[in-house]
């Protein structure tokens, strides 16, 4: 059955096109017209396509389903899709992520099909860390490098079969993954725009996913994923996200989404299902101190100057590099790099401020050492959370963020003590729980 | 074979010049090295051939212009039997209307020029000058590896430095004429200098000799000085006795004079990587060799792509190699002739010079047009040498064979090849009829080679005879990607010594010579 489901998934896949013209498939009647007026469809077989880049703005499947849970509209871009930013308050959508269970529509995340009979080779040459190790209907962090031993992106790796994975990325990374296929057997389509993804986190996301007809979620262990038959519609469940909470990521056809969030509000509304927005995925991931690219790093290939790129030492990934399996791209500078003293780190740090900052200098000793580049207000703790590029030598001893603050018409500069986090200020114990409570009562 | 479980200090990848250059190098320093060459001769392109019973010709290369004395005196190549038929040879540019110029620097060849043209006899002696002083300034970035580039390395910034000093040690006019020179275009360097039609040709041609760009393409300029800077460790070009096989030949004396253990027929089918290091060889008939030096002088992108694989290479480095370029544009003709044919005009002693046949600069620009389009070119330029005029080994006594570089034919030819290859031959023909009439009648046989049997017979890709084009952003530390420049791969112990590695190809040996010289002072620092 798994297997079956998979292949259907696969099959709806059109390579090309998938990324740039989402709903050329669209309009079959416009074909059948145009079959029935007897013209050489060969002259119209383009008529349908957008051009490359040519929409700017682009809705998800479930744009409908989340438009109609906003009472904010306060919406906001990701990766070029419409994305709620808050859909009712921040401060409500943060106590049903910590409390019971937050849905969000993560589908605008960059998603890679990678296929083919060299796909596990391709794939270990191309991340640091050791593919052949990931079993069917598993995920891994990774992260890959360019030559020079630069990040070029993280994400996660899914191995959905035997030669079939998904890469989610946060960036795009189409032209670095085809340079890097060169010599493999590999087939790699960005399935952006015809993979739903759904994000469920929170303590009571095991308890929605069973009633929804998940069955045996609890038993689905950290990063393990698995085929699910939800009333005939194909799902494909990971217990993944960036949240630091019990949670899961559901995978599946864009026509089926709508049904699939609609049923998981019916059957979740006891648990205390709501749906959330892209401010609060990004308050949760800087409470677990998870950097995001193009936002608290640069690309290797974005980043102008080598001295704005990092390695995965610098971005505390160094769990992720296996420098003594298999060769990979940047294996060699990265043992280089190990040798030598990052030139920065990505760092967490607690500032005792009551309102978000963004993009301030972090000083020690009255010098500035490093920058602020994405923060936010945790309430759980009470104080402001940041995570910050600051220069290697000066992550040690008392630091201090610069804010300058507007009172009225007036600019108050302050300088707010600023503590460095070695853990990650929010973890939830149920993280790594196996079986997952069921219980709505936790 | 007995290959099989023995290992070797080094081994080295391919028999052509460079290959037997690297190998001999390395035995001589007491090293026990193999040699593993796929044919079934050694030399590839650098080679003698038979045009037909008695009729001997360098094949496809058939001048040593750059080869350093030094490796000549170091591996003994006389001593293992390299004469040479000819030494400074000098070149003709032939004329249509029978005045022919010849270029040098003598004193009697500038007196005939001021006769003709006084302006370009001064800009001609100012010019020289000025080529020496800027080949000279380049040259010692030749004599060494490549400068390293990127971030953490001050070489390349050094070496530049250096280059700039020298140039202006020679005076702030002749800094200021580098710096102009080094971006430009050979054309209109020579269109400034000169108003002689020919001697603006000839310069051009000597500039884009074998190479896929034109008299006016950017960086041609360079290529003049570049390859004034490699000829000057030779102090002129050379003809060997018995063609560019005779060469070979002595490499190989010399090399299994001094132990180096030759197998042709013998290819290499990968090289065994361990954790990031080259252990050694397997063969194509299934033989395991190892040793902790690999030297290949094969294309670095067949090195590396098919012969380390792309499994073990970082993924920027293996798509740079892909990408490179590799455009072949010269067919070379080999002709057995009854007789010497009739060059009016031309002095006996001249009939052993280097001959150029050249069109005005304006036609040999649309001959470049029409190969960028993949057309015939209308006009040919070409390097004709009658090497039997010197060596009596080549042909039979008042026999002669003729060799012929043609300049500006595509590998794939609007129409194909074989449609149109009688096409080019007719039209080399005619172009040398027009300077030796009697030519057509005294051809007995001939053979000529487009770039694509140039690919199948040599193996170079794209019928591109240096290994990949000798072009600035193709040379130094650029050649053939910024991380292999200086022979040494990110795969310890496996190094490139072939012609695609600096300072480049045109039988100079130097590759071969600085990549095992690389190798034995790693060895000893190991």
């Amino acid at each position: 059955m798994n297997g079956e489901s998979d292949m259907a998934l696969a099959e709806q896949v059109e390579p090309g096109e998938a990324a740039e013209a989402p709903d050329a498939a669209e309009h079959p009647d416009l074909d059948r017209l145009e079959a029935t007026a007897e013209v050489d469809p060969d002259l119209f077989a383009h008529a349908s396509d957008e051009p490359p880049f040519g929409r700017r703005v682009l809705t998800t499947p479930l744009h409908l389903s989340v438009a109609a849970e906003s009472s904010t509209n306060l919406w906001t871009d990701w990766n070029g899709y419409t994305t709620p930013e808050i859909l009712t308050s921040l401060d409500d959508e943060y106590r049903v992520l910590r409390h019971a269970a937050a849905l969000g529509d993560i589908s605008p995340i960059v998603k890679y099909r990678i296929s083919g009979r060299d796909a596990g080779a391709y794939l270990d040459r191309l991340v640091t860390g050791n593919v052949m190790q990931l079993s069917v209907d598993e995920a891994m962090p990774v992260v890959f490098c360019e030559d020079r031993g630069f990040v070029v992106g993280d994400g996660h790796l899914f191995r959905l079969g035997e030669g079939e994975y998904r890469l989610v990325t946060e960036e795009t990374h189409l032209a670095w993954l085809l340079d890097s296929a060169l010599g493999f057997q590999v087939r790699i389509e960005d399935v952006s725009a015809t993979l739903a993804a759904l994000s469920l986190q929170g303590p009571h996301a095991a308890a929605v996913l069973n009633a929804a007809g998940f069955c045996e979620i609890e038993t689905l262990r950290p990063y393990g994923a698995r085929w699910f038959d939800i009333s005939g519609m194909p799902v494909y469940a990971s217990r993944t996200g960036a949240t630091g909470e019990l949670g899961y990521e559901l995978w599946l056809d864009p026509e089926d989404a709508p049904m699939l969030w609609a049923r998981l509000f019916d059957k979740g509304a006891e648990f205390g299902i709501a749906a959330t927005g892209f401010a609060l995925r990004e308050l949760a991931r800087i409470e677990v101190g998870i950097p995001r690219a193009g936002c608290d790093y640069l690309g290797a290939f974005t980043a102008v100057d080598p001295a704005d790129a990092s390695t995965p030492f610098e971005l505390g990934l160094a769990s992720l590099v296996d420098l003594d399996g298999g060769h990979f791209t940047g294996r060699e500078a990265l043992r280089r790099l190990k040798q030598r003293e990052p030139r920065h780190l990505v760092v967490a740090l607690a500032l005792d401020f009551p309102e978000p900052i963004q993009f301030c200098a972090i000083e020690r000793d009255g010098g500035i050492e490093g920058i602020v580049t994405s923060s936010g207000f945790s309430q759980a703790l009470g104080v402001n959370l940041a995570l910050g590029r600051l220069r290697y030598a000066a992550s040690v001893g008392a630091l201090a963020v610069g804010v300058d603050f507007r009172e009225g018409l007036r600019v108050r500069r302050l300088k707010i003590p600023a503590r460095l986090l070695t853990e990650p200020a929010i973890i939830s114990p149920l993280r790594h729980t196996v079986p997952a409570p069921l219980l709505a009562d936790y | 074979m007995q290959l099989a479980d023995r290992s070797f200090d080094a081994i080295v990848i391919g028999g052509g010049h460079n290959g037997l250059v690297a190998a001999a190098y390395l035995a001589k320093a007491g090293k026990r090295v193999i040699l593993l060459e796929a044919s079934d001769h050694l030399g590839g392109a650098v080679t003698t051939g038979e045009i037909s019973p008695d009729y001997m010709v360098s094949t496809a290369a058939h001048l040593v212009e750059a080869m350093p004395r030094r490796i000549e005196k170091d591996l003994k190549l006389a001593r293992n039997g390299l004469r040479f038929a000819a030494r400074n040879v000098s070149t003709v540019a032939l004329s249509r209307d029978k005045r022919h110029l010849t270029l040098s620097s003598r004193r009697q060849d500038l007196a005939a020029l001021r006769q003709w043209n006084a302006h370009d006899a001064t800009a001609l002696i100012a010019f020289s000058d000025r080529l020496k002083a800027h080949a000279a300034a380049l040259r010692p970035l030749l004599l060494a590896s490549a400068p390293r580039s990127g971030g953490a390395s001050l070489d390349a910034k050094a070496a530049f430095r250096s280059l700039v000093w020298r140039a202006r040690r020679l005076g702030q006019p002749s800094l200021e004429a580098l710096l102009r020179t080094l971006p430009g275009s050979i054309g209109d360097l020579v269109d400034d200098t000169f108003e002689m039609p020919l001697l603006r040709a000839a310069f051009a041609f000597d500039a884009v000799r074998g190479a896929a760009e034109g008299p006016y393409s950017p960086g041609t300029a360079l290529n003049l000085i570049y390859r004034r800077a490699l000829q000057h460790e030779r102090k002129g070009t050379s003809l060997p006795r018995g063609g560019m096989g005779a060469l070979v030949e002595a490499l190989r004396r010399s090399a299994e004079g001094f132990g180096v253990a030759i197998k042709t027929g013998t290819a290499a089918k990968r090289i065994i990587i361990e954790n990031g290091i080259a252990k050694g060889v397997e063969t194509e008939a299934g033989d395991f060799l190892h040793a902790p030096a690999i030297l290949s002088s094969v294309d670095p992108r067949a090195t590396m792509l098919d012969l380390v694989g792309h499994a073990h290479l970082d993924a920027g480095l293996a798509s740079r190699l892909a990408q490179a370029s590799r455009r072949g544009a010269t067919a070379k003709l080999n002709l057995a002739l009854e007789g010497l044919p009739t060059i009016a005009g031309l002095s006996p002693a001249e009939y052993g010079a280097r001959l150029l046949v050249l069109p005005s600069l304006n036609e040999f620009d649309q001959a470049f047009a029409s190969f960028k389009r993949g057309k015939l070119p209308d006009e040919l330029a070409m390097e004709v040498t009658v090497p039997s005029v010197v060596d009596a080994t080549l042909a039979p006594i008042g026999h002669h064979v003729m060799s012929v570089l043609i300049q500006y034919v595509p590998f794939d030819v609007a129409g194909g090849w074989a449609a149109q290859r009688d096409r080019l031959l007719d039209r080399v023909i005619g172009t040398l009829s027009l300077y030796a009439p009697d030519i057509r009648a005294r051809i007995i046989a001939g053979e000529m080679l487009l770039p694509p049997d140039i690919e199948a017979k040599f193996g170079l890709e794209g019928g591109e005879w240096h290994g990949g084009e000798m072009r600035p952003d193709q040379l130094l530390m650029f050649r053939p990607a910024p991380e292999l420049a200086q022979y040494r791969t990110p795969l310890k112990g496996l190094y490139l010594c072939g012609a695609g590695n600096h300072p480049g190809g045109g039988v100079s040996g130097r590759p071969g010579q600085l990549a095992a010289e690389l190798a034995l002072s790693d060895g000893r620092r190991a």
